[in-house]
């Protein structure tokens, strides 16, 4: 039951979001990209900071695999 | 007639505080996204770095942000006390997205700016990480109502002169927001507050780099400000170039000026790089040409041509000689609102309004208004160009100059290697002022590109100031001058100390009052490693 009203919820929101984009990308293009681009922006610079994470620990793991024959 | 020193001083006095204002609120739109960025990253990897990175960075945007909102105030109010013709001329339009600003992103953003500084004990992580994107999107709307306003005064839209109540009445509020001038100021301020968001971040962490201080927070803030700096400078750069682009139809005059054009030529034209334009002679003294490329730029086109000053103020005399009738229409129309004839010459004429209005400051008596009169006032629709031609210089050359830095930082970032750069960290820390200058010589073109106007071909700025007395003029200046600069020193040393003492559990304030005075103590650094959960 959770399940299908998020379903349910997820569909509105996604009608609610086409409906926008069709009116903005009608009246409004300009907005319509800020929109977009920001969402972009800011999402490709958050995985940015998460890369900078999954190469620090995948340094941080194979230094330590280095070490361990040694020791 | 309104004393021209009064105006002069009004246009002062608006300038000023537009100006410091303005030092403010691009780092309100850019810092507000770059904290919902590393919110966002603590949120979905759990990883408590972040979240002190976000505590850290939204210390520096609160006082940015109360200091934006003091600068901020008294500007609305001198719409009402300086410029009270131009409020009742045109109130009921740029009234509407003024208050809508006020009442509904202004107030959404202050609410939420409360919720985020102090909500970390009080939100579940998703709820917090809301706040946040609400703070970010509340803050660029309220860009967004204020840009709608200054969009009509570029170029108006949506709206008719009403001569009965001698006034401008909304016609379409769809067209209002809508309007072409509105959304390309909107996206290329926004992103350009973004640019100014992610050099400061930028710069703040390089300058903890060059120190070896708070070394996580400052290499993960500096990878997420140059990713996000490099993406939105490029957008900076293209929305201005479309910008331009409609310009180029909505406010010829501005063009002309911010690129130096004087005679008109045939296609392609040649973009003047560098060029001394000499207003008086109309001319400009050795300018650096670069065939074709002004046709490329403004028009996409390389058989695309602009009208120069020479042919905008022919075109003006004529609007003037067509606005004079409009406007004595007018005057017949004040004494009697039912006289058909004015009414029909009123109607037949009042495309031009404006333009009637403007030669009434040489010729107060329109009846007796002569050529060179005329020919004056035509002069005068053009505005002064050599400010608004270095202007756009200073902030285009001051945009690549913050791509090039951007592209390499990002590059150095995504090897790993800028620790080991040290140069471009110490580029980074001097970089810092660049935005806000790139800001306010942006703002320069646009408002002092619309002038003789306050708002373009309708109202001229002449006619639109109060009648205070000189005295009052330059009593209020210069208490707003020197009020204001007391804010950015404010500012100047709230930001510096922030700085200096750190982010929380970093040795510096303290991580679960943000606002309270921050602890002079120095904290144990955690030892627990990074990456390692340091929060119950």
């Amino acid at each position: 039951m959770r399940s299908f009203l998020y379903f349910v919820l997820f569909l509105l929101l996604a009608i609610i979001v086409t409906v926008l984009a069709a009116i903005l990308g009608n009246e409004g293009a300009w907005y319509f990209a800020w929109l977009i681009g920001t969402t972009m922006i800011v999402l490709v610079s958050a995985a940015g900071g998460a890369m900078l994470d999954a190469h620090e620990e995948h340094l941080a793991q194979s230094q330590s695999g280095e070490q361990r024959p040694q020791s | 007639m309104i004393n021209g020193t009064v105006v002069d001083l009004s246009r002062i006095q608006f300038a000023a505080t537009a100006l410091y204002h303005f030092l403010f609120v691009p780092l309100t739109l850019g810092l507000s996204f770059l904290l919902a960025a590393m919110e966002t990253v603590y949120v979905t990897t759990g990883k408590p770095i972040y979240k002190q990175m976000a505590m850290f960075w939204s210390r520096l945007f609160m006082i940015n942000f109360a200091l934006g909102v003091a600068t901020g105030l008294t500007m609305e109010f001198q719409f009402g006390t300086n410029w009270s013709f131009y409020s009742s001329f045109v109130g009921d339009i740029f009234g509407a997205p003024l208050a809508i600003e006020g009442l509904m992103a202004f107030f959404m953003e202050s609410t939420f700016v409360g919720l985020m500084v102090f909500g970390w004990q009080r939100l579940s992580k998703g709820q917090h990480l809301a706040v946040t994107w609400l703070v970010a999107l509340g803050s660029n709307l309220s860009a967004l109502w204020i840009l709608v306003a200054n969009g009509f005064m570029q170029n108006p839209k949506g709206a008719a002169f009403d001569p009965i109540t001698m006034r401008m009445h909304l016609t379409s509020f769809q067209q209002l927001i809508f309007s072409p001038d509105a959304q390309s100021k909107f996206v290329h301020t926004s992103i350009a507050g973004y640019v100014t968001g992610a050099v400061f971040v930028a710069g703040v962490s390089a300058f903890y780099m060059l120190r070896k201080r708070h070394m996580d927070l400052a290499k993960r803030s500096f990878r997420i400000a140059v990713l996000f700096g490099v993406l939105a400078t490029i957008g900076v750069v293209t929305l201005g170039d479309a910008l331009g682009f409609v310009d180029a139809k909505a406010q010829p005059t501005k063009l002309a000026a911010m690129e130096g054009l004087w005679r008109s030529e045939p296609a392609p034209m040649p973009f003047n790089v560098i060029a001394i334009p000499e207003q008086s002679e109309q001319r400009n003294i050795d300018a650096v040409q670069v065939p074709a490329v002004l046709s490329l730029l403004v028009t996409h086109s390389l058989t695309g041509t602009v009208p120069a000053i020479d042919t905008l103020e022919k075109r003006a005399e004529q609007r003037i000689e067509n606005g004079i009738p409009a406007v004595e229409a007018l005057k017949a129309l004040s004494h009697d609102p039912q006289d058909a004839s004015a009414m029909a010459q009123f109607d037949a004429h009042k495309a031009d309004l404006g333009y009637g209005f403007l030669v009434q400051r040489y010729a107060p008596h329109l009846s007796e208004v002569t050529p060179s009169e005329i020919q004056k006032a035509a002069k005068d629709s053009i505005p002064p160009v050599a400010a608004v031609f270095w202007s756009f210089r200073a902030m285009v050359g001051m945009g690549l100059l913050m791509l090039a830095f951007f592209v390499l930082a990002t590059l150095y970032s995504l090897r790993d290697r800028i620790q080991k750069k040290t140069w471009i960290l110490k580029v980074a820390v001097w970089m810092i002022p660049v935005p806000f200058l790139a800001d306010e010589a942006g703002w320069l073109v646009a408002e002092l590109g619309r002038q003789p106007w306050t708002v373009y071909g309708v109202l001229p700025t002449w006619m639109s100031a109060s009648t205070h007395s000189v005295g009052y003029m330059a009593f209020s200046l210069i208490g707003f001058v020197a009020l204001y600069s007391v804010f950015i020193a404010v500012e100047m040393y709230l930001m510096v100390r922030a700085i200096r003492l750190g982010p929380p559990e970093h040795g510096g304030g303290d991580a679960e009052r943000p606002l309270s005075r921050p602890t002079l103590a120095p904290r144990p650094v955690p030892a627990a490693p990074y990456g390692t959960k340091l929060e119950g």
